[in-house]
């Protein structure tokens, strides 16, 4: 069977542009339409972070669904499973924001609904063929791949093997 | 040739006894897994027992297998079934009911009950100390003859009991003999955010002062009298005072107790073929090195889950945990504490940052080197990287300031790794 497709960041393309986190936003609007999305309630919310290493590094930052995700393990709820995909997701439904993944998760990267109480993450566009993040860059730095096939590029994927110690 | 099967027997169906059978039967398919539990409910998630109080969930919303990492296959559950000595010379058990049990690899994940301070009157019924779904399904039906509940002790299990019973439109009140809520996981000065949000909920909090006798009539608790002289007319009462560590079965089997279970870093214990984990056993704290007892789901989750792999002989070293390692949300505010936070008196390197609506404090080595505690209040994004560097006991060179500014994200940690 071959392995799933993921999302691999290419560190050296990203020029910081934020067009990621705006499609990621609308994809996860209940419109899926800019125009639209943005008087939605509550404000639609991007999941993919692009920060700024100064002088002038900018690094996309999303959910890694990790290997053996300490966000999972640590859930007290059990809203946290991972899918035959392996995308590891939040089930809203049981969900009761305790936040115990936000404290536990290396790459802080679970956001929270102040509204309904419920965190969430990227959970790779299930609805679509490439998540919404990748098929807006415009540079290429998000790229959906198997890890096999990725590997093939230079991987920048140091994350990986800096937490190797948490990812059991 | 017919090979007898080898007997895991696992004592405890919770955090850490299911994260250990999974672990086992990751690298096990074959061998027998008996997992014991004295409660008659299949394993659930112990922290969502409030829900039972308020009735917003049922049982079956609350069950651990099937859920997330517990798919529990061919794992073999047994109710109602109290273990009552441990014999390591033959490595068998035994049940209450007279049964006795071979192991070949035992695990011992009994947990912690409430502790109950000796106070006058403390049996009558109506007093409460939550820990099982049992007690959850009782206080639910007291909650219906309740007007006033009142708490003894401001700790979080207090806190979550005091909201559901709000929730079900008591009048709730604690009772704290320390001068401030949640003295455990941050000191007085940090908690003034908490305390406000408490207040607006409508909770009602008495500092500085303790339960001294607990009255009641034929219908159950109907007072407290404090040591301060005041009554306060109730009809529920809940005790909160931090948890002990289940080893009586353990007195007469050579297991090696102080406080808790004692292992090595192999979560094994002194006998042969025993194994220790989650808040029954001494755990350390992976900062200070220090030997503690605690009670974490997190740790419980973590500490089975090792020992698991090394009853199913793959040697995983368990790290130790942080002593404060705690999420929540009361009210509408949420807060994390983790690590070392308590630094009066003390000349850890503090940080301390106070706005209206979000506190935060930061806590550093005396050298300041190393990042050995955060607490945030109101806003606790991110809190996962704080937590990583704590546990990593990394030294924060380049990236302090952005730490003690809340300002850290993945980035700086990836920059300061490659
Ligand atoms: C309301 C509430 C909220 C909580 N919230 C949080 C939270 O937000 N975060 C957090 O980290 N922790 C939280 N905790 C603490 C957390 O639930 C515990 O740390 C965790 O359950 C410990 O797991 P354990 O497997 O070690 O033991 P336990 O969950 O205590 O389970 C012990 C098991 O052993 C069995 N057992 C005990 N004695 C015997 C015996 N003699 N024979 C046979 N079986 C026996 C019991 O039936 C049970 O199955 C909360 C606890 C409560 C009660």
């Amino acid at each position: 069977m071959s392995k799933p497709k993921e999302i691999f960041v290419r560190l050296d393309r990203c020029v910081g542009c934020h067009t990621c986190n705006i499609a990621c936003a609308v994809e996860h609007s209940k419109s899926k339409n800019l125009f639209e999305a943005i008087s939605e309630q509550p404000t639609p919310k991007n999941r993919v972070y692009v920060e700024w290493v100064p002088p002038e590094h900018k690094v996309p930052v999303l959910c890694r669904h990790c290997e053996d995700a300490p966000c999972m393990h640590a859930c007290i709820s059990g809203a946290i499973s991972r899918t035959k995909e392996g995308v590891v997701i939040t089930n809203s439904d049981k969900c009761i924001g305790c936040w115990t993944c936000v404290m536990v998760c290396p790459y802080g990267v679970i956001g929270r609904h102040m509204e309904t109480r419920k965190a969430y993450r990227c959970d790779r566009c299930p609805d679509l063929q490439a998540p919404a993040c990748v098929d807006a860059c415009p540079t290429q730095a998000l790229v959906y791949r198997t890890a096999d096939a990725f590997s093939g590029d230079v991987r920048q994927d140091a994350a990986r093997e800096m937490i190797s110690g948490e990812g059991r | 040739m017919v090979v007898k099967q080898m007997q895991y027997v696992i004592i405890g169906a919770s955090a850490a006894g299911m994260a250990a059978a999974e672990a086992i039967r990751k690298l096990d398919s074959e061998n027998s897994i008996t997992v014991l539990s004295k409660e008659q409910d299949m394993p659930y998630f112990r922290p969502m027992i409030p829900f039972m109080i308020t009735g917003k969930k049922k049982f079956s919303e609350m069950m651990l297998i099937g859920q997330g990492p517990y798919q529990g296959a061919n794992i073999n559950v047994r109710l109602n079934s109290t273990m009552e000595a441990v014999h390591t010379t033959d490595q068998t058990v035994s049940i209450k009911s007279g049964e006795e049990l071979s192991y070949d690899k035992l695990l011992i994940a009994t947990g912690s009950r409430p502790h109950i301070p000796p106070i006058a009157g403390i049996e009558a019924e109506g007093v409460f100390a939550l820990r099982t779904l049992s007690d959850a399904r009782a206080m639910a039906l007291r909650a219906e003859r309740t007007k006033h509940a009142v708490m003894l002790g401001g700790g979080l299990l207090n806190l979550k009991t005091a909201f559901a019973l709000l929730e079900r439109g008591l009048e709730v009140t604690l009772i704290i003999q320390s001068p401030e809520v949640l003295s455990q996981l941050m000191e007085p000065n940090d908690a003034t955010l908490i305390r406000n949000a408490l207040i607006r909920a409508g909770l009602r909090v008495m500092t500085g002062c303790s339960a001294s006798r607990i009255l009641s009539d034929a219908n159950g608790v109907n007072g407290v009298f404090l040591d301060d002289g005041r009554e306060v007319v109730c009809q529920m009462v809940c005790i909160g005072k931090g948890g002990r560590p289940n080893v009586d079965f353990l007195s007469q089997s050579g297991i090696r107790v102080d406080q808790g279970v004692v292992v090595d870093r192999f979560t094994a214990c002194n006998a042969l073929n025993v194994f220790a984990a989650g808040d029954v056993a001494v755990t350390f704290n992976s900062t200070t090195g220090e030997r503690i007892v605690t009670g974490l789901w997190t740790n419980a989750v973590e500490m089975g889950h090792c020992a698991g792999r090394n009853m199913a002989s793959q040697p995983t070293e368990y790290n130790g945990t942080l002593g404060i390692l705690n999420a929540t949300q009361v009210a509408d505010v949420p807060f994390v504490s983790m690590g070392i936070v308590h630094t009066s008196g003390t000349d850890y390197e503090t940080h301390v940052a106070a706005a209206p609506k979000a506190y935060r404090k930061l806590v550093f080595t005396p050298d300041g080197a190393k990042l050995v505690g955060a607490l945030f209040v109101g806003d606790i994004s991110r809190a996962g990287l704080y937590r990583y560097l704590i546990r990593e006991s990394r030294t924060v060179k380049g990236i302090k300031s952005s730490i003690i500014k809340k300002q850290l994200h993945y980035g700086h940690i990836l920059k300061e790794t490659i």
